[in-house]
């Protein structure tokens, strides 16, 4: 298909020739810019948006990985740091730039306010990321239904509540995350509903939201809007195994917005423009590329989402495979430093991808066991929490009640994440082998009781317990990133796993120390009792 | 709807608080946020309403690419509000299909 437009070459127009072009200053090609910057290659990168830095920018939250992959950072101070090292080595960043065409004669066409430009290079990478797809329903046009990252543009970079009152459509770690953050800027996340019978995402960024009492519906899906301009309530219905609805099992919600977070596309228009040799996932057109990022046509690249959707740390790696590889073909890397390179790159990718959600493994087709052998928690799957026994077979949990702080870890899926290890400074907690393996308690575990795990894990899967704080009373330590922060000597109710209160509690000790990164560390004081189903607390009585 | 205490976010970064008029009000809005920001900040949820049908439409994408959320600002119509920044004073209508309210819908002001 040829693209509508005059062929850039054809026209006498003065090109500007580069070494190599980036389309998109998101992780996959701010990190591709300062692989290939550092070598002292000229660079030119072009975005669309105003600010660069693509998805990252709008992640407030803790990411999984280890060191290496900057895990327990937030996504923005990762951006923030890419962008100031991408300028340290003096590459171009153009924003507001939106590349219209791509031609295999690795020239593009790129639209600046009102002109269009062409520039032209050696090397392309695309790194244009995704965009989110949407799924219609009666009443989708209403004002009040937005997208996943509308509402984190308003909430995170603008300062501005989505709503008020909230249902997410998806459950996929896109709709937990953002379910999470609409949380933090004060909306009521109504409810999570996904037409799929077990939750996308994380289990561990499903329970965060299941304490705070956030209900999940997973084999539901929107039968309709109600509303005479803006949304009034959503209908919801529950659906059967071919995802057609049950009548009758119809629920209202009480909502103003509806969030959804039904999936994303990778933006590789521009790469099937160029005509790159294209194949079919999960519905969406990818390049066919080679281990080097390499697609089929020569002296084009494509790293990070565009690719095929992964994460910010998949990006990175692949940004700067891609560069490493043209940096080789431009002769500014002999073989073997080549080499060296790209194995360390292909071994960090290739731990990436082993958890759960890696490629090959098919992000919907769950696994019915942890890699180790332990059978999944179902609740986990259906209602975003763990129960007590179910957690009692996984090796983060130690069944003792001696007089010294306990830490209790549920995390009980593969996830490429190891935080927890990283930062005990008393060897508790081992996530042995690679990263995805389910970190484990030393048995011989002596806890300081510092809350560094607690609030360094990005899944607030670690807690505290002491089972002798005083007669009749336990203590559990558990983090908090909410708004307002609960003062010391607090009084009100305890809340299970689920949200559902189980007794009174106390808080005695509210930790913010600076090193924690803004996840306070609470801790509690509860009845006995209760103390293995108290894991949130909400203040004053009701 | 502004969001006064984030738990991670301590500052948003805003610019000067300035004044712009929506339709027959003035509100207020910090120069440089999305005009977009400045309405759902006041409350405001329709933007525009269709040609055909006149049925309301709001802010979906924010990233400039749906157009649902397109106005007419400073006289000029279609504008993105998701994307377009805020400057004092500006003015900025409701769109009725391709025009003002009132005037003839199908013709582009
Ligand atoms: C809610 C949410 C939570 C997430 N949480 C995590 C997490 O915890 N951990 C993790 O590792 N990852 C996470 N991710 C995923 C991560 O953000 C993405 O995988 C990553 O940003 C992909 O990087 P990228 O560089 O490929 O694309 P993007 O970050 O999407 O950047 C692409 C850039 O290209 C620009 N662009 C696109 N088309 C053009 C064009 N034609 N011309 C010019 N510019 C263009 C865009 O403006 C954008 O800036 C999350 C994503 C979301 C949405
Ligand atoms: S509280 Fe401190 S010592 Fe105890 S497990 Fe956590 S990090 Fe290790
Ligand atoms: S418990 Fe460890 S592996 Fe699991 S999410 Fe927390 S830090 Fe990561
Ligand atoms: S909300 Fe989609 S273009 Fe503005």
């Amino acid at each position: 298909m040829k693209p509508n437009m005059d062929y850039p070459g054809k026209a006498l127009i003065k090109m500007k020739r580069y070494e190599l072009i980036i389309i998109g200053a998101g992780p996959a090609g701010l990190s591709a810019a300062i692989e290939a910057a550092a070598e002292g290659m000229e660079v030119i990168v072009f975005d669309e948006n105003q600010k660069p830095g693509g998805q990252l920018f709008k992640q407030i939250h803790k990411f999984f990985g280890s060191k290496q992959h900057r895990a327990r950072e937030r996504g923005f101070k990762i951006g923030e740091d890419l962008l100031k090292k991408a300028e340290d080595y003096g590459v171009e960043v153009k924003l507001n730039s939106t590349v219209i065409g791509l031609f295999d004669s690795k020239t593009v066409s790129v639209k600046i306010a009102d002109s269009i430009e062409h520039y032209s290079a050696y090397n392309i990478i695309v790194a244009a990321g995704a965009s989110e797809k949407m799924i219609p329903f009666p009443g989708w046009t209403l004002p009040g239904v937005i997208g996943a990252g509308a509402a984190q543009t308003m909430m995170n970079i603008e300062g501005v509540k989505p709503g008020e009152d909230v249902l997410m459509v998806g459950s996929g770690n896109v709709g937990l995350v953002v379910g999470y953050q609409l949380i933090q800027a004060g909306s009521n996340l109504k409810a999570v509903i996904d037409a799929s019978e077990k939750i996308g995402g994380y289990g561990v960024h499903a329970a965060k939201l299941a304490r705070t009492g956030v209900p999940f519906y997973t084999s539901h899906t929107l039968k309709e809007l109600k509303g005479e301009t803006e949304v009034e309530k959503a209908i919801i219905t529950e659906v059967d195994e071919n995802w057609q609805p049950i009548s009758g099992s119809e629920k209202e919600i009480k909502v103003d917005t509806v969030c959804l977070a039904v999936g994303l596309s990778p933006m590789s228009k521009l790469l099937e423009m160029a005509g790159c040799q294209m194949k079919s996932e999960a519905g969406d057109l990818i390049p066919i590329c080679d281990q080097y990022s390499k697609t089929s046509l020569e002296g084009i690249y494509a790293a990070g989402d565009v690719a095929g959707i992964e994460e910010a740390s998949a990006a990175m790696v692949e940004g700067r495979i891609a560069a490493a590889s043209i940096l080789k073909e431009l002769s500014y890397l002999d073989q073997a430093e080549f080499e060296a390179r790209f194995s360390a790159y292909k071994a960090s990718l290739e731990e990436l991808r082993q958890g759960m959600f890696g490629i090959g493994e098919g992000s919907w087709d769950y696994p019915q066991k942890s890699r180790e052998g332990y059978p999944l928690a179902k609740t986990l799957l259906k209602k975003g929490y763990l129960k007590a026994e179910e957690l009692k077979k996984f090796p983060g949990f130690i069944d003792k009640k001696s007089s010294e702080v306990i830490p209790i870890i549920e995390c009980t899926q593969n996830i490429p994440c190891d935080p927890c290890q990283d930062i005990c400074p008393k060897d508790c907690i081992k996530v042995e082998g690679d990263i995805v393996t389910l970190p484990e308690l030393d048995e011989n575990f002596e806890c300081s009781a510092c809350e560094l795990c607690v609030a360094a894990c990005p899944g607030q899967a670690l807690f505290l317990v002491n089972h002798n704080y005083s007669n009749n009373y336990s203590s559990v330590s558990f983090p908090y990133e909410f708004f307002p922060l609960p003062e010391l000597g607090s009084r009100g109710k305890a809340l299970d796993r689920a949200g559902k209160v189980v007794g009174e509690a106390e808080i005695i000790k509210v930790n913010q120390a600076k090193i924690n990164d803004k996840t306070a560390v609470l801790t509690m004081k509860v009845k006995d009792a209760i103390v293995d189903q108290a894991r949130f607390f909400k203040e004053g009585d009701f | 709807m502004r969001i006064k205490n984030h738990p991670i976010i301590k500052d948003f970064k805003k610019e000067e608080l300035v004044e712009f008029r929506f339709d027959d009000q003035v509100m207020q809005g910090y120069s440089g946020e999305s005009i977009a920001a400045a309405l759902k900040a006041n409350g405001v949820m329709i933007h525009r309403y269709t040609r055909k049908k006149s049925e309301p439409r709001g802010v979906f994408c924010a990233i400039g690419r749906c157009t649902d959320c397109v106005m007419i600002v400073d006289g000029r119509a279609n504008v993105r509000t998701c994307v377009e920044p805020l400057q004092a004073g500006m003015i900025v209508e409701t769109q009725y299909g391709l025009s003002r309210k009132g005037a003839n819908k199908n013709e582009k002001i």
